[in-house]
């Protein structure tokens, strides 16, 4: 990789610059927390080869376990016993979204990876739907379907400024950003290392991986835990900019956003994500009042068929063996 | 008591229709190794077709059950030559994803063509419970009953005793040695999936004067075709039937004594404690899959 | 189809008809609501409502001597898409003024949002409390609280014969099922009713028998049963096969129009709290526009039964013209102090805001009519 990569930051870094358009703003933001979710989940399905269809579960826990811990709560745990947490401060929040995605990350690699293929696509489903079932009902800690509301924004120190809260459009784009790039230089540190080798051994042949003595299953587990701890970032991200969070975090769409923006960008590359991730992350604002509403999800629709039909590998490898080829 | 017999009789109701939503979805992924999302779809098609055809066209419920079912073979058909023979040798999340492009497509189309607005089938019986004692059910819900009875074991005699259904379990065991005995795979694949859809689409026409008619329908019933499908073990048929009637049960009886806002939890929280105990389902396949 | 055009016409072609100038340039007023996924059927009704509320607006001059022009964004029934599509209507589009957004998810989930860009909304439809008591200045609720509807309707008890003894509830899982239940418990128990078992349900459960049967064995004789229309009706037709046999009254403003051609069998009735009853529109508060509004609807075709709710749209319109021309300019901050002065009838009534919420920083919160609706055999007759 040359200069180019750093180039392509620097150039969406000037992007509040050079165009201070909020709505441009925003939207990139928005789609940046998914592209971040992308990141994530490209870990797993693009270099173990398992299909999560249960990854907003851990977006969407980041997102709770954030907002809790930010807002602070007060339970009943049972023998007369409570658990009260003081309202702390949002980084606070951030670590504990990732800390709690981690965990349960931890938990279904382990129970999930005992199944593969199929089973494991519906078993994580199945995760998401009873998260989603628990946040609904435990109304005592999540508000259920009231919706945890007044979640402050993130607050950063800043040299100079102390610790202030980031609230305009270009800071939080920032912020976003720079999270982004992170968790993309987070992911290509453990792909180039022996543990991503072994991954990548393991998704072309499992026997031969594991005849040569490669902890199968211990890999496994370490790619879950820290593609659930990217995707819990990604929603403590969602949740302070939003400002709101609520059990609809666990819907299946939006897991459905984040596969397809690996999957046509090209899973199992480093790019793909980003690359998928800006053009399925835009293309519902872009359709914004040219169609009918539902017109607009057919559209998103065929899009999603054709892409996966005609460019199998994704947009990435596809551009790579074009130029290649001309070379 | 009177009780746990009324639960009894309902969770039986709702266990026939849940065995026949899953049939389809597991004879697709069982012989073609695909995960239809598309499924909950052709139940709402079937519905629609039904509604279209009674409300609008005049039609008779009982002609257009078996129209609706046929639509559902013809588009089930449609959609194999389409976008599946050309993925078949693509890997298993590549179909996934084109079957859920499919799923938003066809679902917004039918939003598009129908409106959001819930239609309700005219109910062809009559809208006054039978009573036996203590239990009470409606001619309408022992009619689906026994269609799907019916319907399950006139589809189990079809892939046991007919050749079509012979190639169909050939290919189900092993494509490629079928493929060499003179199965033409790509033929048993497009009639399997149009028949899937069918299945699907018939629950969907037996079902719209029970329940509504929305866009949306299909949502829900995807999600518990699969979660039905995996406890009976994926791409087993008679798991699948033993799978519908458990989780209606479960269900029925969980929601009823324990606690109703959990109600669609205990079906998931089973699933996941029959894929961590015995992740080959209920009722294994033939062959282990996965 | 023929809605969208309609829409397109009346948006785009009347600002040709007015007068030339810079004068014709359309106001624009913003709307999110559910046009895809799972509450979509309620959001096009409203969505209608203010399609006709801009005809007929139009016809009369618009506001300000400008036509008005109404930016409808489709927020997908999901929260994630309430916010994007509140951003594009603001920092796109910069309408002065919001309408929205149908549950109440999805208006918390825009709340902030009013705060960032400081730009008032009407909400139409939304129950849940803490809308209007959170401590945002922006927002402005003429749909009823649960709170409200159910002391409303406790003003009512007495044309019920025989009169109601003991209630049970039967709610969908959300703020709007659960906020319905507290709080006519709450407005009933005041006037020595007891409250029996109270069944929830999910949002997109359809077998209720579970629930239903549960509720035989209470000994209450009333059920109140709050959800979509569509649940709501699969709830009256799943209690007939039940045998529950008792006295079944929605609340929440929303009439399951499908069982006038779909009956329930001779002899069940079920009564509806309604806060627009077209049937008897010369019976509403004030009957000429009530009657504007019912003719309008039906000469497009659309469902008679929707109009219960799209009065909604109609009426969140009429507001915001009004706040429009007493602020004098299409600003958000002078609209936000004109939607105070506001004080106009509507399809359900007077419509005026009071104020709730924390001092400072107090919310505006209208006082809505209710109806009660008896529906018995395909007919409907009014309490």
């Amino acid at each position: 990789m040359s200069n180019a990569p750093w180039a392509f930051v620097a150039a969406l870094a000037a992007v509040p610059v050079l165009v201070p358009n909020p709505y441009v703003l925003a939207v990139l933001t928005l789609a940046g927390i998914f592209v971040i979710g992308a990141i994530s989940l490209n870990l797993l399905l693009g270099y173990t080869g398992q299909l999560s269809l249960g990854h907003g579960a851990f977006f969407g826990l980041g997102a709770y376990a954030s907002a809790l811990t930010s807002l602070g709560f007060d339970i009943g745990i049972g023998f007369g016993l409570r658990l009260r947490v003081d309202p702390q401060p949002v980084w606070l929040g951030f670590l504990m979204a990732i800390l709690v995605a981690c965990a349960f990350g931890w938990m279904l690699g382990r129970l999930a990876f005992r199944v593969r293929g199929a089973y494991f696509v519906i078993i994580t489903i199945c995760f998401a739907q009873v998260l989603r079932m628990v946040a609904l009902n435990w109304v005592e800690l999540t508000q259920g379907p009231m919706a945890l509301i007044s979640i402050p924004p993130v607050s950063l120190w800043l040299p100079g400024l102390g610790v202030v809260p980031l609230v305009t459009k270009a800071q939080t784009y920032w912020l976003v950003l720079a999270v982004g790039v992170l968790a993309f230089l987070l992911v290509r540190q453990l792909v180039e290392s022996r543990i991503g080798r072994a991954l990548i051994a393991l998704r072309s042949n499992e026997a031969l991986a594991r005849s040569v003595g490669i902890p199968v299953t211990h890999y496994l587990v370490v790619a879950a835990v820290v593609s659930a701890g990217i995707a819990g970032a990604a929603g403590s991200l969602f949740a302070h900019y939003m400002g709101i969070v609520d059990p609809d975090v666990f819907m299946f769409i939006y897991t459905v956003t984040m596969v397809i923006m690996v999957v046509t960008g090209g899973k199992g590359t480093l790019w793909g994500p980003v690359v998928g991730g800006l053009i399925f992350g835009l293309i519902p604002d872009l359709l914004r009042g040219r169609a009918a509403p539902e017109l607009q999800w057919v559209i998103y629709g065929v899009a999603m068929i054709l892409f996966v039909m005609f460019l199998p590998r994704g947009i990435v490898p596809g551009v790579q063996s074009l130029l290649r080829r001309r070379a | 008591m009177d009780q746990a017999l009324q639960h009894l009789v309902n969770g039986t109701v709702l266990g026939g229709t849940y065995a026949l939503l899953g049939i389809g979805l597991t004879l697709v992924f069982g012989v073609m190794r695909v995960v239809n999302f598309t499924h909950g779809e052709f139940y709402a098609f079937g519905a629609y077709i039904t509604y279209g055809l009674i409300v609008l066209g005049g039609v008779n419920y009982f002609l257009a059950l078996p129209l609706a079912t046929l639509a559902g073979v013809a588009l089930g058909a449609l959609l194999e030559v389409a976008l599946l023979r050309p993925m078949r040798k693509a890997d298993i999340d590549s179909v996934m994803l084109v079957m859920i492009g499919a799923m938003l497509a066809m679902q917004n189309l039918e939003m598009f063509a129908w409106g959001g607005v819930a239609k309700l089938t005219p109910n062809p019986f009559d809208g006054s419970p039978l009573v036996f004692g203590p239990v009470s059910v409606l001619p309408l819900r022992l009619f689906v009953l026994v269609v799907s009875v019916l319907m399950l074991l006139g589809f189990w005699l079809a892939l046991e005793r007919s050749r079509a259904g012979m190639a169909m379990r050939a290919t189900f065991q092993d494509p490629e040695t079928a493929a060499l005995m003179g199965v033409r795979v790509g033929w048993v694949n497009t009639a399997t999936f149009a028949l899937g859809s069918g299945l699907a689409a018939a629950s969907g026409a037996l079902l719209g004067p029970v329940f509504m008619t929305s866009p949306t329908m299909g949502d829900l019933v995807g999600l518990k075709a699969f979660a039905i499908v995996i406890l009976g073990g994926l791409g087993s048929l008679p798991g699948a039937t033993l799978g519908g009637f458990a989780l209606g049960f479960v269900e029925e009886f969980a929601g009823g004594y324990l606690s109703t806002e959990y109600r669609d939890t205990f079906g998931f929280l089973l699933i996941i404690a029959v894929l961590v105990l015995r992740p080959q389902g209920l009722v294994p396949a033939r062959e282990r899959i996965g | 189809m023929l809605q969208r055009r309609t829409f397109l016409l009346s948006g785009l072609a009347l600002p040709a008809l007015s007068r030339p100038g810079a004068a014709a340039d359309p106001i624009k007023i913003g709307m999110t609501q559910p046009l895809t996924g799972a509450v979509a059927a309620s959001g096009t009704y409203v969505a209608n409502g203010a399609r006709i509320a801009l005809d007929v607006l139009n016809r009369e001059g618009g506001v300000l001597g400008r036509p008005i022009q109404l930016v409808l964004e489709d927020n997908k029934s999901n929260p994630r898409e309430a916010v994007a599509s509140v951003e594009k209507l603001v920092l796109s589009d910069k309408v002065p003024v919001l309408i929205g957004a149908w549950s109440s998810t999805f208006t918390l989930a825009i709340m902030p949002k009013l705060l960032e860009y400081k730009v008032p909304m009407v909400v139409e439809t939304s129950s849940a409390a803490r809308i209007t008591t959170s401590g945002n200045p922006y927002v402005f609720r003429i749909a009823p609280t649960s709170e409200m509807e159910a002391l409303a309707f406790a003003e009512q008890l007495g044309k019920f014969n025989p009169p109601i003894r003991k209630i049970d509830f039967l709610s969908v899982n959300n703020d709007f099922g659960r906020g319905a239940a507290e709080k006519f418990a709450a407005a009933l128990a005041a006037k020595g009713i007891a409250t029996g078992r109270t069944e929830t349900m999910t949002p997109e459960a359809t077998d209720l028998a579970a629930q239903l049967t549960a509720l035989k064995q209470s000994d209450a004789d009333t059920v109140f049963i709050t959800s979509g229309v569509e649940q709501t009706t699969l709830a009256l037709r799943q209690a007939v096969e039940q045998r529950l046999n008792k006295r079944m009254v929605t609340t929440g403003g929303a009439f399951p129009d499908q069982l006038v051609a779909n009956p329930l069998p001779a002899g069940r009735s079920s009564y509806h709290i309604l806060f627009f009853a077209p049937w008897f529109s010369e019976r509403a508060p004030y009957a000429p526009i009530a009657r504007t509004f019912t003719e309008e609807w039906t000469k497009r075709g659309w469902d008679f039964g929707g109009m219960t709710e799209g009065y909604r749209g109609y009426d969140a319109m009429l507001t915001v013209k009004e706040a429009i021309r007493l602020a004098g300019k299409p600003e958000a901050e002078a609209i936000r102090q004109a939607l105070w002065q506001v004080k106009i009838p509507g399809i359900n009534g007077d419509i005026a805001f009071v104020k709730e919420g924390p001092a400072g920083q107090e919310s505006g919160q209208n006082r809505p009519n209710v109806t009660i609706v008896q529906l018995s055999e395909g007919k409907t007759s009014l309490l």
